[in-house]
């Protein structure tokens, strides 16, 4: 496990240290100035953020999870499952209690189960149906006794605050928790099996499910669903293989051992105001450091299937979480030197903030790219004393190219090895087959690419906003399905589309030799309000197929059966009421 | 949906309360040290700028 780490760490710095210098003489050609060493270390970093990404690929495609024991017997412990509430629709959330439940008495092992509905919801309208609908759960589940519901005056410490007050009152009646989000559904074999492989390891501290995206509708949902289904278990694979025994949480669909968690995991409140003081914000990694800093195993079981959750269905919805995201993982720079924590914890505390900080990264390239000639010294085309001919200058294109071509390949190829992976194991079967897979992983490069300017210039808003210590305003309206007109996308990117403008006029002003290489950048920024708008509509397409939606898995149906009994006593409730 | 005044609203959050009341189970959950004791941090805050840290007059 460290030879791999080390292997990993140490080619993705050669990878990085070949763009530095690949960069540095294409800069230098001209002269070299301070703005040059800049640009080469902007590449640096980027280029070590990708290389570490596409490596990790790699080590999930080389290699496969241990075949694990599958054990039959009675479960012994009694496991809670958790299910943090805040301002949720209490229908679908219950919905899916409900289908668990059945799904865990299918099993036979539903006695050794309880559900626990930490309510943390603020809107008392909600709070009320919450209640109603909580009765209604019981009497269709026959659930009391088994599933409890409590909400907390006030959300003190958010999530992370709801879980702890859950196991100060009641954890020491459990041996595990199953902590899920509002959106999870699992099958109630894997929480089973999940049990099992818990009790099978006295020193397992925590135990991570790789959750599929499901119930995608928008074209910018399904793609990710797709993403996530076809190359998710890779990347995952190649992070097992890295973590060893300090593994990632990811804050739901996991397992934990009660007295494990409650020993090690009362997170304290940051000295100082937020965004980086207060309460942490992602508490998720800091858990996982707090266990494995107390001694115990903190793992990531990718074989384990019958984990999902759902997923932002546009763009904006999706830069509204990631802005959350993005102040936890910069809050966690203040933890990088926390004592006791495993080299691995702190490093991944280096990582989340290298993934917000990288795309902060490209842009400063760019802009230093694009003034980069008013620095450069005038060419000298008689460098040489008494010599009577011009000394014209070397082209530098093909380094240029050469350093495109490695980037796009880091970017690409993980990808691309992927499906043909997925080809010659015949994985591609549930994704409408191998065409299909073909097609769905070229336009999802395709799609990727042009959305990534957009992405790049929400996170890097993000960063400057946590960095001042700003709340970010989101003026856009989502409506049930996620559809966004086209005016909810201009209101929320307009200030993307006055940036790609300003880029390209300076481009043209400063550097017009620049302006192709900037275009692939630029215009998708320009065109951000429709690209946001029109991938947020329905999808209608064959491509992104998934297995979850090829065959539909036992708990999904579960659950629409459930959900639409339920949606048929709406009329009746509301009229009641 | 049912609304806050409705009459039976009481009963029904009542019955809600006592039905769902988790067990009276309670364990300890230390509060952990994230932010002393180590020595790079403690490095790191020796290096921190004070230059205009001030005491206050009369203490």
């Amino acid at each position: 496990m460290h030879l791999t780490r080390t292997i990993t760490l140490t080619a993705s710095i050669l990878a990085a240290g070949l763009g530095f210098f690949v960069f540095l003489q294409f800069g230098a050609s001209d002269g070299f100035d301070s703005l040059d060493l800049i640009r080469a270390l902007l590449i640096f970093a980027s280029t070590f953020w990708l290389a570490w990404g596409a490596f990790t690929a790699l080590l999930g495609l080389t290699s496969r999870p241990p075949v694990r024991e599958r054990s039959t017997g009675l479960l012994r412990a009694m496991t809670a499952i958790l299910v943090p509430v805040y301002n949720e629709d209490p229908v679908a959330t219950f919905a899916r209690i409900a289908a668990m439940d059945a799904s865990l008495r299918a099993t036979g092992a539903g006695d050794r189960f309880h559900f626990a509905i930490l309510s943390d919801t603020r809107n008392d309208e909600v709070a009320a149906r919450e209640r109603i609908w909580f009765l209604r759960l019981l009497a269709d589940t026959h659930g009391e006794g088994r599933i409890f519901y409590r909400r907390r005056t006030q959300n003190k410490g958010r999530k992370a605050g709801n879980i702890e007050d859950f196991i100060k009152r009641a954890g020491a009646a459990y041996e595990f928790a199953i902590i899920l989000d509002a959106d999870s559904l699992m099958e109630g074999a894997t929480m089973v099996e999940m049990v099992r492989r818990m009790e099978a390891d006295p020193e397992l501290g925590l135990l991570q499910t790789l959750p599929n995206i499901i119930r995608a509708k928008s074209r910018f949902g399904r793609t990710m669903q797709f993403a996530g289904a076809f190359y998710s278990p890779v990347f995952a694979r190649g992070l097992a293989m890295m973590q060893g025994r300090t593994g990632p949480f990811w804050g739901h669909n996991a397992i934990v051992r009660v007295k494990a968690f409650a020993q090690s995991c009362g997170l304290p409140e940051l000295s100082g105001r937020p965004p980086f003081g207060g309460h942490i914000l992602s508490h998720d990694y800091v858990e996982a450091a707090l266990l494995a800093r107390a001694g115990w195993t903190v793992r990531v079981d990718d074989d384990l299937a019958g984990s999902y959750e759902e997923a932002p269905e546009n763009i904006i919805d999706h830069a509204k979480r990631d802005r959350r995201w993005c102040q936890g993982n910069l809050q966690h720079a203040r933890l990088i030197f926390a004592p006791g924590l495993k080299g691995w914890s702190r490093f991944v505390f280096v990582q989340g903030i290298l993934a917000y900080i990288a795309p902060v990264f490209w842009l400063a390239f760019l802009a230093a790219s694009i003034a980069a000639p008013l620095f450069a010294p005038p060419i000298d085309y008689f460098p040489i004393d008494y010599w009577p001919f011009p000394v014209l200058p070397v082209s530098q294109v093909s380094k240029a190219l050469l350093l495109a071509l490695g980037v796009g390949g880091l970017l690409f190829l993980p990808k691309l090895l992927i499906l043909l992976d997925a080809v010659l194991r015949r994985r591609t079967r549930g994704f409408g087959g191998s065409i299909r897979a073909l097609q769905s992983t070229l336009t999802e490069l395709l799609f990727s690419s042009i959305t990534a300017p957009i992405f790049l210039m929400f996170q890097t808003r993000s960063v400057l906003q946590v960095l001042r210590g700003a709340d970010g305003g989101w003026p856009a309206q989502t409506r049930g399905d996620g559809t966004l007109s086209f005016r909810d996308s201009w209101a929320a990117s307009h200030w993307i589309v006055t940036t790609g403008a300003v880029v390209l006029a300076f481009a043209q002003w400063l550097s017009p030799q620049l302006v192709p290489w900037l275009l692939p950048v630029a215009l998708p920024m320009v065109l951000a309000p429709a690209l946001i708008s029109w991938s947020s509509r329905p999808s209608r397409t064959m491509l992104f197929t998934t297995p979850t939606e090829q065959q539909l898995p036992a708990i999904m149906s579960l659950n629409d059966r459930i959900l639409s009994r339920w949606s048929a006593d709406l009329p009746d409730q509301t009229a009641a009421a | 949906m049912m609304e806050v005044i409705n009459p039976d609203q009481f009963d029904l959050d009542h019955l809600a309360e006592e039905l769902g009341k988790l067990p009276e189970a309670p364990l300890a959950m230390p509060v952990q040290d994230l932010e002393h004791n180590a020595p790079l941090g403690g490095m790191l805050a020796a290096l921190r700028p004070r230059l205009f840290r001030l005491r206050k007059a009369g203490h």
